[in-house]
């Protein structure tokens, strides 16, 4: 009965790596879930715990949160920051009651169009699976 | 042990270091009629109204009286929680080192008990033993075994009672931001009580990730009985387990957050593959 779930994904990307190596796989005709709603950002270290709950609130069923490898940073060391942020907050998450694989961080360069297409079908589908946000936190 | 406190506050206000400088005066409680208020006691005060009870952040008028004053050199009364508020504080600006004495009390064995303090005591302890460490909180000592579902069930019952004061934050020593992120309309939506389910108390959690002493002030104040010393408690030993950072311990420690991985590697986990960095246990 009813429609199958659908998740909604906000994936924030950086404006160096992730957002070019997007743009790559759609030139390349590569298919990626639409799922995914991509916000560019100019670094992974701008992506504060608001961003993350206000995506949430906003109707996201789950968070990506991409940027440069450790190292190609453009900013040198923005990653550094998401890198340790990022694994704090999904513990957070999980503190309180929220499951911590609805947030996940992840590294994709430019030159990596089949891997955002990798990462954002795995993580869709992840989601697909856990179901929506709302019935989590309504139960 | 108040009288030596007392005792000690009069000779310090009257003494003068090597350079010939005197303190400009000693932070601590005083009692008027039937209140205690902070007050600042200079030289020649009547100290028989210095109190210690109740607890309260006495750093955050240290560091008012710091910005506003830049030249006075100040002393505090203060508890271990109070010291390590100043270790975090001094940290970010927020007092000058410099410009402050410490004169540490030790709290007594009943009231490590009451806020479950592992430690006591101040570095700087000039009056009174060491009371040994408070237990852990029994929530927080099950925490572990707890699923996802009763973690929520548990929190959504205890946020529902929230009535969006601002009290835990207005009382926090190591809340100074000039424009607050739980005052921002982006952030926290206006018109809500209680605040949207978890958003409200996750924000504040997460900017306390580095800063939060364990002081207990924002449980103590919550009207609402909240107890977000749970949460906070949880946060620092993540903090501890992935950064190694303790907050209040080390006024040489760099705030991991603010730094790069250089400065303060992940102790858990590889940064170049974050889906190998573990997360804390969660009960199935």
């Amino acid at each position: 009965m009813g429609v199958e779930f659908e998740p909604k994904i906000v994936a924030f990307m950086c404006n160096w790596c992730t957002y070019a190596g997007a743009d790559n796989a759609g030139v390349a005709r590569m298919e990626s879930p639409s799922n995914v709603l991509p916000i560019r950002v100019m670094c992974s270290g701008r992506i504060s715990p608001e961003m993350v709950m206000r995506a949430f609130r906003a109707g996201a069923d789950g968070v990506l949160v991409m940027g440069c490898h450790i190292g190609d940073c453009h900013y040198s060391t923005g990653n550094h920051r998401s890198v340790k942020r990022m694994p704090l907050l999904r513990n957070l998450l999980a503190t309180v009651g929220v499951n911590p694989e609805r947030l996940e961080l992840t590294w994709v360069s430019a030159a990596e169009a089949p891997r955002f297409v990798q990462v954002t079908h795995s993580f869709t589908d992840k989601i697909r699976s856990l179901g929506p946000l709302s019935q989590e936190v309504a139960e | 042990m108040i009288d030596e406190i007392r005792k000690i506050v009069a000779e310090r206000l009257n003494e003068t270091d090597d350079k010939g400088a005197r303190l400009d005066g000693m932070v601590a409680l005083r009692r008027t009629g039937p209140a205690v208020a902070p007050h600042v006691f200079v030289a020649g005060d009547d100290l028989s109204t210095l109190e210690i009870n109740p607890r309260y952040p006495l750093m955050t008028v240290v560091s008012r009286l710091h910005k506003r004053l830049p030249d006075i050199r100040l002393g505090v009364v203060a508890r271990g929680c109070d010291e390590r508020a100043y270790v975090e504080m001094a940290k970010r600006n927020q007092i000058d080192p410099e410009r402050l004495v410490i004169l540490g009390f030790a709290c007594t064995a009943e009231e490590a008990l009451e806020c479950y303090c592992a430690e006591p005591f101040p570095k700087n302890l000039v009056v009174g033993t060491p009371a040994a460490p408070g237990p852990q909180n029994p929530i927080v000592a099950k925490y572990d075994t707890m699923t996802l579902a009763e973690r929520r069930a548990f929190w959504k019952q205890q946020f529902v009672k929230c009535i969006k004061c601002y009290g835990c934050r207005n009382i926090c020593p190591e809340c100074f931001c000039e424009a607050c992120a739980m005052e921002d309309k982006a952030w926290v939506e206006p018109g809500f009580l209680a605040p949207p389910f978890p958003a409200f108390h996750l924000i504040r959690a997460m900017h306390m990730a580095s800063r939060c002493i364990a002081c207990r002030q924002c449980e103590h104040t919550c009207p609402a009985h909240i107890p977000l010393t749970v949460l906070y408690d949880l946060m620092r030993r993540d903090m501890e387990a992935l950064l190694g950072y303790v907050p209040g311990a080390d006024l040489a420690a760099l705030p991991p957050l603010s730094v790069t991985l250089e400065q303060t590697p992940l102790l858990l986990g590889d940064a170049h593959d974050p889906a190998t960095i573990p997360l804390a246990p969660i009960g199935r």
